[in-house]
């Protein structure tokens, strides 16, 4: 329970990570933002200091910044939405939050605050030394303080309900596997499988990854660094389907509707193609970049790290992508399909820009009357299992399907 | 002719906010958000001007009063008020015949001429103008904004975008992203992105070019409305077509992200805790959060719509009878329900039956609904 005295704690550890004073609240924007929202902006930074506002006040016209950049942000292309708007957003979600942590002992209040922060971070910009991420860093750490006694009850029962899944994994032909290779040189890397683009498993290489060593990855360390944060989740079979959407919930509502199926949740939820370690720093420390991917020609900072987490039979249909890709298994198993570029002529691809990547054919389902030279199509397959790292060369159509809960980290680099 | 408005109120645009500065919290909502039809006052000094028309922005409005010595009035956003005004007279506008109003400029229609000027710089000359041929007898009804002769206005540089004079545009409306014209022929043609199915034309795919609505060919329609991302039509036989995003229930067709909000805040009243909410839809509901095509939708039973006017995310009706019906995004209070709950189903404005006030027009600004009235002794008359 919050009590009064610890809301001003958190308030006071908030109000020192923000400026000092108005005058060093920096507040500039570009001729895009129009005069009469950076009106309800410089009243916000007037509101948070000093005394004489409302809480209500507060709360609107944080709401009223939100609700305005929520509308540029929906307006045009996503890639075409000036940068300003999600600078905008982000301030509107740092005075909301502001707001929340000031008044009010609820206990409702923090985790609204760490969604809101959450927002600002997944469709807002930096502000201000990417002020969003220090806030909720301190919010967590309110968050983790109230929940410690709840833990370690609800573990037991987890892990029991999990262990049910016993997934009977395909049977993998030897001519058509994927190749393995236990800890390559870079040089032999480059020579046998980077320029010729071919594909291989590398073991070995994430054995050092505290993800698989003293922070171990499983639901409950997952929940405890992460599950009061709001994620994207993609429901539905796949991608492809017409009842495919995405939505946001967090970390623990993810795990509890779609990996345990509490309250009665049937289909697939998957938290996939998500930048979530540069949301949350803590996961991050927990990886390491493949020493392979410097032999790349981009720089580090370029190379886009995704986390693929989720219940068994999550399926990515048969795509490609435009960049080379490390596929580094962590927790359970996938088993995946790949095709060369050269029979691209045998996989059907869409033809509408949207998807023109993606194939439509279900790999493991093929219908032969619609797609009849797909049965034709030469292909390597593979079970990646924790510690493998599979090598996709770029634009080498891969299909992949989860056997069992999993949690993969791909890393996509040129 | 009087005029009442609901909704946004941030800066004093339907009516003037109240001078207290640390407002008791209570106030300072019901200032920024009006939820009950609330009238818009038409006085300039001392003279009672006739609102003809309102047209607003996201931070003002424009009163049109165009008998005899027209003017355009101006409230919110840089209009300082006093109470009892109706707005700044902006001086330029005197003689005006039509005004539009966008967040960054006015637009000015005159005899002889067509000028738009920069509301965030205080000018002495419109910051856009163009000559106007001076109309002969021969043509129709005045054009009326942003259509002027030979193509229209728009929000954003170039001003002027001509239109093909085989298009025979009668009415015209700009979405965020859209546009919608409606043809002397009763057709419609839809224009812009359509990634939120605005377009109408069953898919999500843009269009540069004005493109025929087909699956409205064969029937006539009267007038034609946009929002930020739908889009409204009235048939000449009053009945209302609806296609675009539904995420605020803003075509009156079930919305789900509607209903889950909604569920949320109740649950979060509720337990008063971090809200886990039941994934449970009432039996087989068929949820729409994208409409590509046309859908008719049924405001009232056996009504007509007389006229239609859109905001960003919400959609107001006025009935043949004089009834004002309102859909879609209601969190400023501009569904004028004297809540402040978004709507995916059209709903009588009571307030309005309850004066006995016959409605006869309705005007949306982007998160607020101005509507004329006549006194229903006059409707019947």
């Amino acid at each position: 329970m919050k009590t009064c005295s610890s809301m001003a704690t958190l308030w006071s550890k908030i109000s020192d990570v923000l400026p000092p004073g108005e005058e060093q609240f920096p507040l500039q924007f570009s001729d895009t933002v129009e005069s009469s929202l950076v009106d309800v902006l410089k009243r916000s930074r007037r509101q948070l200091y000093g005394d004489a506002a409302s809480s209500s006040s507060r709360a609107i016209d944080a709401q009223i910044i939100l609700d305005f950049s929520w509308e540029k942000l929906n307006t045009g292309t996503w890639r075409h939405v000036d940068k300003e708007w999600r600078r905008v957003y982000a301030y509107g979600c740092l005075f909301k939050v502001a707001a929340l942590c000031r008044e009010g002992p609820s206990a409702d209040n923090v985790p609204q605050a760490v969604r809101t922060c959450d927002m600002g971070l997944l469709m807002g910009a930096a502000i201000m030394d990417n002020i969003l991420q220090v806030i909720v860093g301190i919010l967590q750490g309110e968050v983790r303080k109230s929940s410690k006694e709840e833990d370690d009850k609800t573990e037991q029962v987890e892990v029991k309900r999990l262990k049910i899944e016993c997934p009977r994994a395909p049977v993998i032909r030897g001519e058509l596997a994927v190749p393995r290779v236990k800890c390559p040189s870079l040089e032999s890397f480059n020579t046998n499988h980077l320029l010729p683009l071919k594909p291989v498993i590398l073991e070995g290489i994430i054995d050092h990854w505290p993800a698989l060593n003293g922070h171990r990855w499983s639901i409950e360390y997952l929940r405890s660094v992460a599950g009061c944060r709001t994620v994207p989740v993609e429901v539905g079979s796949r991608y492809t389907d017409e009842e495919w959407s995405q939505t946001l919930l967090t970390v623990d509502e993810f795990i509890d509707r779609y990996i345990l199926n509490e309250d009665g949740v049937t289909g697939l939820g998957y938290l996939a193609q998500h930048q979530l370690f540069d949301q949350i720093p803590e996961l991050k420390e927990d990886i390491r970049l493949p020493d392979y991917c410097c032999l790349g020609e981009e720089d580090e900072d370029d190379i886009t790290v995704n986390a693929w987490f989720g219940p068994g039979g999550t399926v990515s249909p048969l795509h490609h992508d435009p960049q080379q890709n490390f596929l580094a298994q962590v927790v359970g198993s996938k088993y995946i399909r790949l095709y060369s570029p050269e029979d691209t002529d045998k996989l059907y691809p869409h033809q509408s820009q949207l998807l023109h990547n993606t194939s439509q054919v279900e790999a493991e389902n093929p219908d032969t009357e619609r797609f009849p030279d797909f049965a034709a199509a030469p292909y390597l397959e593979c079970v990646l299992r924790p510690g493998d790292v599979l090598f996709i060369p770029v634009r080498h159509w891969h299909y992949v399907r989860s056997l069992e809960l999993s949690f993969s980290v791909s890393f996509w680099w040129s | 002719m009087r005029w009442f408005g609901f909704g946004f109120n941030a800066f004093g645009q339907i009516h003037v906010r109240g001078r207290a500065t640390s407002a008791a919290s209570g106030d300072v909502a019901a200032e920024v958000k009006v939820i009950g039809p609330t009238e818009v006052t038409g006085h300039e000094g001392s003279r009672r001007l006739k609102t003809c028309r309102i047209k607003a922005s996201w931070s003002r409005r424009a009163s049109l009063h165009l008998n005899g010595d027209s003017c355009v009035c101006l409230a919110g956003f840089g209009a300082a008020t006093s109470d009892e005004s109706c707005g700044v007279s902006v001086v330029v506008s005197r003689g005006c015949t039509d005004a539009s109003i966008g967040e960054l400029h006015l637009t000015l229609v005159f005899p002889d001429r067509i000028e738009s000027w920069d509301l965030q710089k205080k000018e002495e000359t419109p910051s856009w103008s163009m000559e106007l041929e001076p109309q002969s007898e021969s043509s129709g009804p005045p054009l009326k904004l942003p259509l002027v002769p030979g193509g229209y206005i728009a929000t954003k540089p170039p001003f002027y975008r001509s239109l093909s004079p085989h298009l025979k545009a009668k009415s015209l409306a700009l979405g965020a992203e859209h546009a919608i014209l409606l043809c002397a022929t009763g057709a419609v043609y839809t224009w812009g992105l359509g990634s939120h199915g605005q377009l109408g034309h069953g898919g999500l795919t843009s269009e540069e070019e004005p493109r025929a609505v087909e699956a409205l060919c064969g029937m006539t329609m009267s007038s034609v409305a946009t929002g930020g991302w739908h889009s409204v039509c009235i048939s000449d036989g009053g009945d209302l077509y609806v296609w675009g995003w539904n995420e605020s229930g803003q075509l009156g067709l079930p919305s789900r992200g509607l209903r889950k909000a909604l569920q949320q805040q109740s649950s979060q009243q509720a337990a008063g805790a971090a809200c886990q909410v039941a994934d449970s839809s009432p039996g087989e509901e068929v949820f729409i959060s994208i409409q590509a095509f046309p859908a008719l939708l049924d405001v009232a039973p056996s009504c007509e719509i007389r006229t239609v006017s859109c905001g960003s995310r919400h959609t107001a009706a006025v009935t043949t009878t004089g009834d004002l019906y309102t859909w879609g995004w209601g969190e400023y209070g501009q569904l004028g329900h004297q809540t402040l709950i978004s709507s995916d189903e059209p709903k009588c404005v009571e307030f309005f039956r309850e004066q006995q006030l016959h409605v006869v027009d309705v005007t949306c600004g982007m998160w607020n609904t101005f509507a004329a009235v006549i006194a229903e002794e006059a409707a019947s008359s």
